[in-house]
This record gives structure tokens, sequence and C-alpha cells, in this order.
């Protein structure tokens, strides 16, 4: 019976991501005596809270069998939004902030409606509205950011709740509500159900393209809260924010388990596999590093990652 | 002597015999029909003496004089013709024509293609294909595709053996004539035709000889000149259909009162026209049909998955919004596909998420999905429907055949359907399991469920179906009484000689 629940946490899939984890923490702490100060945990925690905000929405897309490559620049071109509507328009910051989330929602809603109605590819098309997003983004800053953000919304970005960074906590406020979401409702297992086999989850008469479009809505509105988080953070509304957030997502959600062909993984898996990339990217710049080799290694992790996946599927299937 | 001679030829699939104890001779200069009804074994044959299945269970192949398993050289001999139009549509006529280049001799390095398009020519000219060598092949007309399939396997200059499948399905009178001089070409130029067909009338008119399969058996051959039509059609139906076991639901003591439970009026989409049926309480109405038929579709379009053009759909004498699956499985009207794997299991997902998925109404608690009650329904479902399965949190895909179509039937079930719409549910399913699905549909039809079933068994449906609608190319030809009609009419019906009903 003790072997039996042995086996069943290790056949659990987020095993392997955790326990990978576990090991380069436990690594890094070793390796270097700054891994575990106050300080830089919170460096580490707070940039893995805005590519989470992003890798978990496009998780969710993936698990559909989607992929939405426009989230970066969503979450540049809405942190743009907002500071033009505080700085050049004189909005309520609040309002703002609001008004850059329904920008968001409103251009993932976009691509979702694209992609269901006209039975695009969303990895074609989200090259197509990325394209357009972020030339847009240029258009309205002239590649020029839009500086002094107001104090008011500054902790958003910067300020910390009982010592951990808000945006850290924001992150995991949201990832609690969607693996819920994923796990624990009819909504998430229609979310699999479509990945899985679309065509069968219609004939079960799950309405595919509503759930679809929202969950693009969904990856967009994260996308923005990225955008806007990061622009209280830095108090200024950079252009070029959203820039990194486009491949590692999809790569921390494969590390984490999320088959990139729909229906297999969480955003849970998807977080760890960003913490792995986080921790990574961190230890190579206390090691001084450059950090030009930042590519190199998370790319080096995300190819081990799937071939370990391959390799123990094809031993799990021949166990049966 | 024959150039092609099989003898005792058997092939086991797990859990099926798919053909066993066949005999077959092929003389050249004569054309041989290859008969029998949906899998009866044809392509399992086919297979075989191509050589794209190298491993018959049992039996020997011998081409010109030498056993197969001692010189498998000898399949070189024999070209293939499939049914279905398997061309290149994006490259060009010749080209399609000649790849594999090797085989047909263009041995060198690089193809010249002119020389290619020359050498094209003559063949489109003896199959008298009026389209050009460099016109790309989703361009040309289905006629011509199909003559161009039966010129490329030409091509192999060593071919004797020309075997076609159902070249005619699509054509029409005119270009059945052209494939008809193309293979009287080949007869008289001393090869061998094995020609498959549906079609009575062609048959009779191009074939030489004959062999009949049924449910993996020769059951007859001879010479075309001395069978009937009718005799035909009879060894290919099986006249000694056995009777004894049967599944027909009970007939309801009071007699029939009220609407019917469905009702299609007139009903047209895409590959079917002006379809119209009743379902009525506490009976299994048969469809019947050959493949291609429109039965799937006509199914697929009441349950709102493909798109109709005109025509109404009554569920329980209301109006039934077509083109909406959810709308559909909120009203009780499910179907469930022939194509199991692709329409049907979730195949990543366990068998409780497969089956919880249509019990989320049951399972949701106030916090989500409660797993113990989706544990406990489900448990519930894998015993009355008897799939079995070492664990519910198994991968679907890890289970036979069977017991996913089980899983399949029990999740539909579950959410209490008022109709539910078979398509092929034993397709690929052993006996045993075959006649446990059997009963699952007598019970239902008798509980009250109206149960639908298209199947291209006929002995399923004689077994099973209360009332058999057929239909042949798109179109209705009947409806019928399943204990008081025969064979030989059904199977007319199927094959769509004529329009009969001895019950609307």
């Amino acid at each position: 019976m003790q072997r039996k629940n042995l086996s069943f946490l290790l056949a659990n899939p987020l095993a392997g991501v955790f326990v990978a984890l576990l090991i380069i923490f436990v690594l890094s702490a070793l390796l270097s005596p700054y891994f575990l100060t106050s300080y830089n945990m919170s460096v580490v925690a707070r940039s893995l809270a805005f590519v989470g905000l992003v890798t978990i929405g496009q998780s969710m897309l993936l698990i559909l069998g989607e992929l939405d490559l426009s989230l970066g620049v969503i979450g540049g071109l809405c942190g743009v939004i907002a500071g033009m509507l505080m700085m050049n328009f004189g909005v309520n910051p609040w309002v703002a902030i609001f008004l850059g989330l329904v920008a968001g929602a409103a251009l993932g809603c976009f691509n979702g409606i694209m992609v269901t109605q006209l039975g695009l590819h969303s990895l074609v098309l989200t090259i197509g509205t990325a394209g357009i997003y972020g030339g847009i983004n240029l258009v309205l800053t002239k590649g020029v950011a839009i500086t002094n953000i107001p104090k008011e919304i500054q902790f958003l970005g910067r300020g910390d709740v009982l010592g951990v960074p808000v945006p850290f906590v924001v992150m995991i406020v949201v990832l609690a509500i969607a693996a819920f979401v994923t796990l624990k409702t009819p909504f998430g297992r229609y979310l699999y159900a479509i990945g899985d086999n679309t065509a069968a989850a219609t004939m079960l008469g799950i309405k595919v393209n509503r759930v679809r479009i929202l969950v693009f809505t969904a990856a967009g509105t994260l996308a923005a809260l990225a955008g806007l988080l990061m622009v209280s953070r830095l108090g200024t509304a950079q252009p070029s924010i959203g820039d990194t957030w486009v491949l590692p997502p999809i790569a921390a959600s494969v590390i984490g388990g999320v088959a990139t062909t729909g229906g297999v993984g969480t955003p849970v898996g998807a977080i760890l596999g960003a913490a792995i990339i986080a921790i990574i990217e961190n230890i190579i710049v206390l090691f001084g590093v450059s950090p030009y080799w930042q590519g190199v290694v998370s790319g080096v992790i995300v190819v081990l990652a799937i071939s370990f996946d391959a390799i123990s599927r094809r031993y799990i299937r021949r166990e049966d | 002597m024959a150039f092609l001679e099989v003898e005792g030829l058997g092939r086991d699939f797990p859990g099926v015999r798919a053909l066993d104890n066949v005999s077959l001779k092929l003389e050249l200069g004569r054309v041989h029909i290859l008969a029998g009804e949906n899998g009866a074994g044809k392509s399992t044959l086919v297979k075989l003496i191509t050589g794209s299945d190298p491993t018959p269970s049992r039996g020997h192949i011998i081409i010109d004089g030498k056993d197969v398993a001692e010189d498998p050289t000898k399949f070189r001999f024999i070209a293939y013709v499939p049914q279905e139009l398997s061309l290149f549509p994006h490259l060009s006529v010749a080209e399609n024509l000649f790849i594999p280049y090797d085989r047909a001799d263009f041995t060198g390095r690089l193809i010249n293609e002119r020389t290619l398009e020359r050498e094209a020519q003559v063949y489109l000219d003896r199959f008298a294909i009026t389209a050009k060598p460099s016109a790309l092949v989703r361009s040309i007309s289905v006629p011509d595709q199909q003559l161009l399939q039966i010129a490329r396997a030409s091509t192999n200059k060593h071919m004797k053996v020309l075997i076609l499948d159902e070249p005619t399905s699509s054509l029409t009178t005119t270009e059945v004539e052209r494939v008809f001089n193309v293979i009287k070409s080949f007869r008289d130029t001393g090869h061998a035709i094995v020609f498959i067909s549906h079609k009575m009338g062609e048959v009779l008119e191009i074939g030489d000889d004959f062999t009949v399969l049924r449910n993996g058996e020769k059951v007859a051959d001879g010479k075309i000149d001395d069978i009937t039509e009718r005799d035909l059609i009879r060894a290919m139906s099986g006249s000694e259909l056995s009777f004894e076991e049967h599944f027909r639901p009970t007939p309801p003591a009071e007699p029939q009162s009220g609407p019917p439970i469905l009702e299609a009026r007139n009903l047209t989409g895409l590959r079917f026209h002006d379809v119209s049926f009743e379902l009525r309480r506490g009976e299994i109405l048969g469809f019947a049909g050959l493949l291609g038929a429109g039965r799937s579709e006509v199914m697929q379009t009441i349950f709102g998955y493909r798109k109709a053009k005109s025509g109404t759909v009554l569920l329980q004498n209301q109006p039934h919004k077509l083109g909406d699956t959810n709308y559909s499985v909120n009203h009780g009207l499910l179907y469930l596909s022939e194509e199991r794997k692709l329409h049907g299991i979730l195949p990543q997902l366990s068998v409780r998420e497969n089956i919880g998925i249509s019990i989320l109404k049951q399972t949701l608690a106030r916090f989500g999905i409660s797993s113990r009650k989706e544990r406990t329904l489900v448990e519930q479902i894998i015993a009355a429907y008897d799939i079995k399965t070492a664990s519910m949190n198994k991968k679907i895909s890890f289970l036979s055949g069977g017991n996913q179509q089980k899983a399949i039937i029990g999740r539909a079930m579950a959410t209490a359907p008022s109709v539910l719409i078979f398509d092929e549910p034993t397709k690929g399913i052993d006996v045993r399991t075959k006649a446990e699905i059997y009963k699952i549909m007598k019970r239902l039809a008798e509980s009250g469920v109206g149960i639908i079933l298209i199947s291209s068994e006929m002995d399923e449906l004689r077994k099973c179906a209360s009332r058999i609608v057929t239909m042949y190319a798109g179109r209705q030809t009947g409806a019928f009484d399943n204990a008081t009609t025969s064979n030989e009419t059904l199977i007319g019906a199927i094959f769509g000689s004529g329009s009969h009903s001895n019950a609307a």
C-alpha cells in the first residue's frame, strides 16, 4: 500500500518538473552564497512574476491546442496605452490601468475571433497580429518611453506584502484561480477535451469556439496585467516591455509538461517550468556569465525536458 | 495454368479472423470479378496478393509459378488501383504518372521535364485522357483523375495483373465506358484484371469469372455467364442468414399513439437529398446502404455536426434547431460516431475524465467538480456497461475498441438522452462484445429511448432493427419492415436497383 502511494506520487506528471526545480534550487544555493539572500530571492520572484502571468495564459492556450505569439506585444502595447492615458490625457491612474486591462482583453479576443470564425491557424494569425500590435505601439510612442508614471500606482510593481513582491503575489493569486478553473470546473474539462480531440468535443456538445475565444481573451488580459505591473515597476512605460515574453512562456510550459499538441499539462506545471528558467537566468547573472549565454542555457533545458518526456512516455507505454 | 493462384489463404488480426481458407485463380486475358459486401474480406485479400500485407497467417500465393513466400519479387507483376483517389494534387499529370521515377525506368539523377511530359503523352493518348501532361492534377476532371490512377498503375513495366477497386464509383455512364475500354484493351493484350465493384450491371457486363467472399471466406466462384444477378446477390448477402438469435426490441403492448420521437422531413444536405423518415417509440430504426450512401451525413446533419441545406427535423414533435451540437445534446439527441478515434474518445484523458465530461452537471459541487461524486458515478457506469479497465484512471486509448465503445455508450446514457444514433457501433469489435452492444440497444429501445442504427453489415441490421431505411447515392430508396422483407429486396434497394417501400 505504502509503495503504491509512492509510485502514485511519482506518476504525477508534476513530479518530474518539481524534482528538477528542487535540484536546481539546491544546487544554486550551494553554488552561490548570494542566491538565498532575501534581496536575490525577491529579484527572482519579481522576474518570475511577469513572465509567469504570460505563462499562465499561454499554457492554457497550449492545453487548448492553440498558441498566441502576440502576448508579449499585447503586454507592451497595453502598458503604453495605460501610460499615455495617464500622462497625455490626464486619466486617473487606476482607471487607466483598468482600461489597459480592457485593451488586453480586446486584443486577445480579436485573436480568438479571427482564429475561430475564419478557421485560421493561431500560430500564423498571431505572427501577423504580433506585427500589428507591436507596430501600433511604435506608432503611438515613436519608440520613446513615457516617463513619470504616478507614484501612487508604483507600489504595484515595487511594493512588498510581508516581504513578498506584489507582482509575485498577484501572479500566485492568478495561478490559484487558473488552477482551480482548469482542474475543478466544467470549463476546465472542456479545455482539455477540446485540446485533446476537437471533433469529439464538438460531438459532445461543447461550445468549442466560445471556449477558445474566452481563453484567448483571458490570455490577452493576463499579458496586459503583466505589462501594467511592469510599467508600475519601472515607473516608465517602455515600448520594449514584453519583448522577452514570447518564447520563455512557451518553453516554460513545455518544461512543465504542457503538450504543444494540446490536451495535456497544467498551468501549475508551466509555472514550475518558468521558475526553473528564472533561477537559471539568475544564477547566470550571479556568476557573472555573459547574459548572451541565457538563450543557449534555456534552449538546452527545453531540449532536455522534451527529450526526457518523450523517453519516459515511451517507457510508460511499454509498461502498459 | 493460372497466372496467379491463391490457396487456403487466411489472415488473422488480434481477435478477428479477417480471411480464412480463400482460394482464387486469375488467368491472363480474363476479367475476374471480386464481389462481397463491405467487410467481407476483399481488401484484406487484395492487400495480401499485392504484397502490401506480406504476412498471411495461412496458405499460399503463387504468382507466375512460384510461391511469393520464396520469391517476393513476383509481386512486381501486380498493379493495384485503390478506390480513393491517391494522387498528388499539386504535382503535374506527368509527375503523378511516373512517381516514383525508378519504377517507371527513369533512372537518371536529374528529371528532364520535357522528356517526362513527352513520355506521359503516350500514356494519356492510350487512356484517352484529355488533360495536358503539364496540368496540375487538382485542376483536371474527376474521370481524368480516375483514369490517371489506372494509367499510373500501368506504368509498371512488369504489370501482368491489374486490380481495380471500385474504379467507377464516382463516374457517370459515359465515363464508365472509357474505363471499360481501358480494361478491355488490357485484357486483350494478355493481362489479368481483377474488378471490384458493387454495381451489378457493370459486373455482369465486363466480367468473365467471379469469386464471392462473405465473412472472410470464399462462398462461390465460377463463370459470369453461368450466374444470374439474383444468385450473385444471394451469394454476397448469404441467404442462410441466421435469425435464431435476434435483438429486435419487443414492440410496446398498446398500439402506437402520439407523435414519433424523431421525424425528418425532406432533409437535404451535403451528399444527400430529400430524406424523410420517422422514428417511433420503442423501435430500433436501421439505416442500410453502401459506404458513401450518405447515411452518416444525414445523421450528422440531424445532430448538428454538419450544415443542412433545407428541410426540417422534429424532436418530440418540436422543431429541432439544426447546425448546433450543443443544442442537440441539451435536448437529448445524441450521435455516436463511426469514427471512435476521430469523433468519440478523448485519447489522452483517463476513462474517468472521458466519462466524467458528460456528467459534469451531476458532479459539480459548491467548490468545483467533486472528485468523490465523479468517482462514484463513473464507477457505477463502468459496472453498468461492463467496461473492462484496470482502473478508471487509465488512459482510454489503452482500452480495447469494444470497451472504448461501451465507455462512449455509458457516457452518452448518463445524460438520459431521448434519441441515440449509433453509427456502425460494432466496427472493429469482436463477436461477443457485439452481442453485448446489441443487448444494450435493445434494452434502451424497450425503455423508450429512440434508437437509430447505421450499419454496413446486413446481418447486424436484420438482427437488431425493427424497420430498415435504405439509402443509395445520397437518396432514400425505401423503408421496410424488417420481419417481412427478404434479403434480396433489401440488397436491391441498397444497390439502387429501384425505389421500393412496403412500410412507409
